[in-house]
């Protein structure tokens, strides 16, 4: 028992960085109907900039540990949205008139052009944030090992994600994301300014992507530029499975993943960990085909 | 028909090679970009320097080596490509490659072409078995690591054994090894299993080992991950002992894990440059250090160091670019040969003879020792 409650934290720090991967996705699914796929490269350009903040700058002397961090990840999400902005102004609003597939094509381009341009400015060696910028302790409660970093992961992301929520259903600009999600034309029609909401999605997305790369960062230390592929796809796959351009759908996705993964780990084989989940995604979108989510839910965004 | 095509081919290639080229022409296929682009750009360092060392005292066969380098990016589909394209290029010989599936892709295109090989990271033991004449590598081979990692096991006193790899040819071949021979000697398996490699949380795993109750663990697989199991089991608070295998030979290991968390870890590796006491080693070294300003991160890339310089020293003693001449001398008549790795000699499988594999550990200060 002790094994499972274990098993189930470690899914779900894994499944919270998923989903917060997967919300880039599913927004930018929901309004454009594109799956841009330069999405796991935004998240790789997060967790650089991070450790560039991190190290050139030495925050944590001037603001202590905590203020440091929150610090660090506003910057960090700011200039990955504004990467995510010049993205869709330059890879995608040219297509925006073209085939989907064009836009698709352009999204990998974007994919291979942002990994290799982080290999040549950061070099192909893997690179490792610092060491003890968070606090290493971990909190036993009833045999179940929690570090202490992995809790904050998780409320943080969940915080993030629940901000999103409200922030979607609750303000104007949310109510016009919803609206152009449904029907581009008609909230045209409206008066309300697509591009503009697009724009909006586009700095929404890669800064909760930037977010998670951080995250990665300070949990795992290592980082890579090849990063983005493996995260992307999972993420990517969280997505579907909570029905894509579905944000509740995304996030309840990541963390399913993430728990399934480790489960599958844990009760049947490590190496077919992958294989698992793939087939729970298969079984899913078989009974559902629109994801868990998808259906319920009118509204897309 | 194809058969004609083909010795067409073959002719213009060597017509090429002995009459058409003005400079002698190896080849380096390398991961140059890719999960192991590190290692790749440390070769393509490391045998420009030694094609640079080489043409300043006179090249060779009066002409001038001439470095050839195609990117294998890590993957068998483009190590094929990055084969074929060095054939074209009427390259004499063709150093490399690092991973033994990627090597494995791009054998028979070599050996149809007439162009020797030499790998200079590939340990999977099925390469050398397929007879193929023109193939050869500078490191050795996964059933000697085998080999000395049960040894090195048997020493420590292990009872129960976990042994995890990441489902590569390379490493899991060198678990199944290791298995296979512990198995005999009445060590229990208590966990056998494979990581994914290139993700970042393995706690899952290291959750599932732990209740195996292991005395000790064997991690066949890479640093990258290796790092990364050592730095989240010392944050479990799990204190196993890891033993692992020769890929974990590279400094960015400790950067990984930690110098607290990689105190301690035992692995296996051909020794180091720095540990070699020859006078070609550290000549070398130094002359590294000079033009690139650090040291080389592993062994690996040094072993392309060594590939090249045999495959130099080949085509001066029998003074012809004739790949059945010089795979003929690499077989039977280069004995002993004073590489940067220790002393070189090929088998008639094109394997390298004698006993490269050593001990090392990790001290507190993150440095690799080498064990007695």
């Amino acid at each position: 028992m002790e094994e499972f409650f274990q098993q189930l934290t470690n899914g779900l720090a894994v499944g919270a960085i998923y989903a917060l991967i997967a919300l880039g996705y599913t927004m930018v699914y929901g309004v454009l109907k594109l799956i841009n796929f330069a999405h796991g490269e935004l998240f790789t350009i997060g967790s650089y900039l991070g450790l560039t903040l991190l190290t050139s700058l030495g925050l944590s002397d001037v603001f202590g540990p905590v203020l440091a961090i929150l610090l660090l990840a506003a910057m960090v999400m700011g200039l990955v949205a504004v990467v995510g902005a010049l993205l869709e102004r330059t890879a995608y609003r040219p297509l925006r008139e073209s085939p989907r597939l064009s836009a698709v094509v352009s999204a990998l381009g974007a994919s291979i052009f942002f990994q290799n341009a982080v290999m040549l400015i950061y070099g192909a060696r893997l690179r490792v944030y610092p060491l003890g910028i968070l606090p290493r302790t971990a909190v036993n409660l009833f045999g179940i090992y929690l570090p202490l970093v992995k809790l904050l992961i998780l409320f943080a992301s969940v915080a993030i994600m629940t901000a999103l929520y409200l922030y979607i259903h609750k303000t104007r600009i949310g109510t016009a994301i919803r609206a152009a999600a449904i029907d581009q034309g008609a909230a045209r029609l409206m008066g309300i300014d697509v591009d503009r909401v697009i724009l909006i999605v586009f700095l929404i997305g890669p800064a909760l992507g930037g977010a998670a790369g951080l995250m990665v960062g300070l949990l795992y230390g290592q980082i890579n530029f090849t990063m983005g592929w493996v995260y992307g796809l999972k993420a990517f796959t969280a997505a579907i499975l909570g029905g894509i351009g579905n944000i509740p759908g995304a996030m309840v996705g990541g963390i399913l993943l993430g728990v399934i993964e480790a489960m599958g780990a844990a009760y049947i084989s490590i190496a077919w960990k992958d294989a698992i989940a793939f087939v729970v995604l298969i079984l899913i979108l078989i009974v559902r085909p629109t994801g868990l989510l998808g259906e319920r839910v009118a509204e897309k965004v | 028909m194809r058969k004609i095509l083909f010795f067409t081919a073959a002719f213009c290639l060597i017509a090429a090679t002995t009459f058409g080229a003005s400079t002698i022409k190896i080849g380096l296929m390398a991961p140059l970009t890719g999960p192991w682009a590190s290692e790749g750009q440390d070769m393509k360092q490391i045998v420009e320097l030694l094609a640079g060392e080489l043409n300043e005292h006179g090249g060779l066969l009066g002409k001038k080596v001439e470095v050839i380098s195609a990117d294998d990016g890590g993957d068998p589909k483009t190590a094929a490509l990055a084969a074929q394209k060095l054939v074209t290029q009427d390259v004499v010989g063709a150093i490399g490659t690092y991973g033994s599936s990627i090597t494995e892709a791009s054998q028979n295109i070599y050996d149809e072409s007439k162009v020797i090989q030499i790998a200079n990271g590939s340990t999977a033991v099925r390469l050398t078995a397929k007879g193929l004449k023109y193939f050869f590598r500078t490191s050795p081979r996964d059933d000697e690591q085998g080999r000395v990692g049960v040894q090195a096991l048997e020493k420590f006193g292990y009872k129960n054994v976990a042994i995890l790899h990441d489902n590569t040819t390379y490493a899991k071949g060198l678990a199944e090894e290791a298995r296979a021979l512990l198995e005999k000697k009445n060590v229990n398996i208590v966990f056998y299993d494979a990581l994914t490699p290139g993700e970042r949380d393995y706690t899952a795993i290291l959750t599932k080992m732990k209740s195996a109750r292991p005395d000790g663990v064997f991690f066949t697989g890479y640093y990258p991950e290796c790092g990364l199991l050592l730095r989240q089991k010392k944050e479990m608070n799990w204190n196993v002992p890891f033993l692992g295998g020769d890929a974990n030979n590279n400094p960015d290991l400790i950067k990984i894990a930690g110098t607290d968390a990689a105190e301690g870890f035992y692995f296996l590796s051909p020794p180091v440059p720095q540990d070699l006491p020859s006078r070609e080693a550290s000549d070398f070294l130094k002359a590294y250090k000079k033009k690139y300003g650090t040291t080389p991160g592993s062994i690996w890339a040094v072993l392309s160091g060594d590939g090249f310089r045999v495959l130099t020293a080949a085509i001066k003693a029998t003074g012809s670019t004739d790949s059945d001449k010089v795979a003929d001398y690499l077989h039977n008549k280069l004995k002993n040969y004073p590489g940067l790795t220790g002393t070189i000699s090929f088998d008639d499988k094109g394997d390298r003879v004698g006993e490269v594999y050593r001990v090392y550990r990790v001290n507190a200060k993150g440095e690799f020792i080498l064990q007695p």
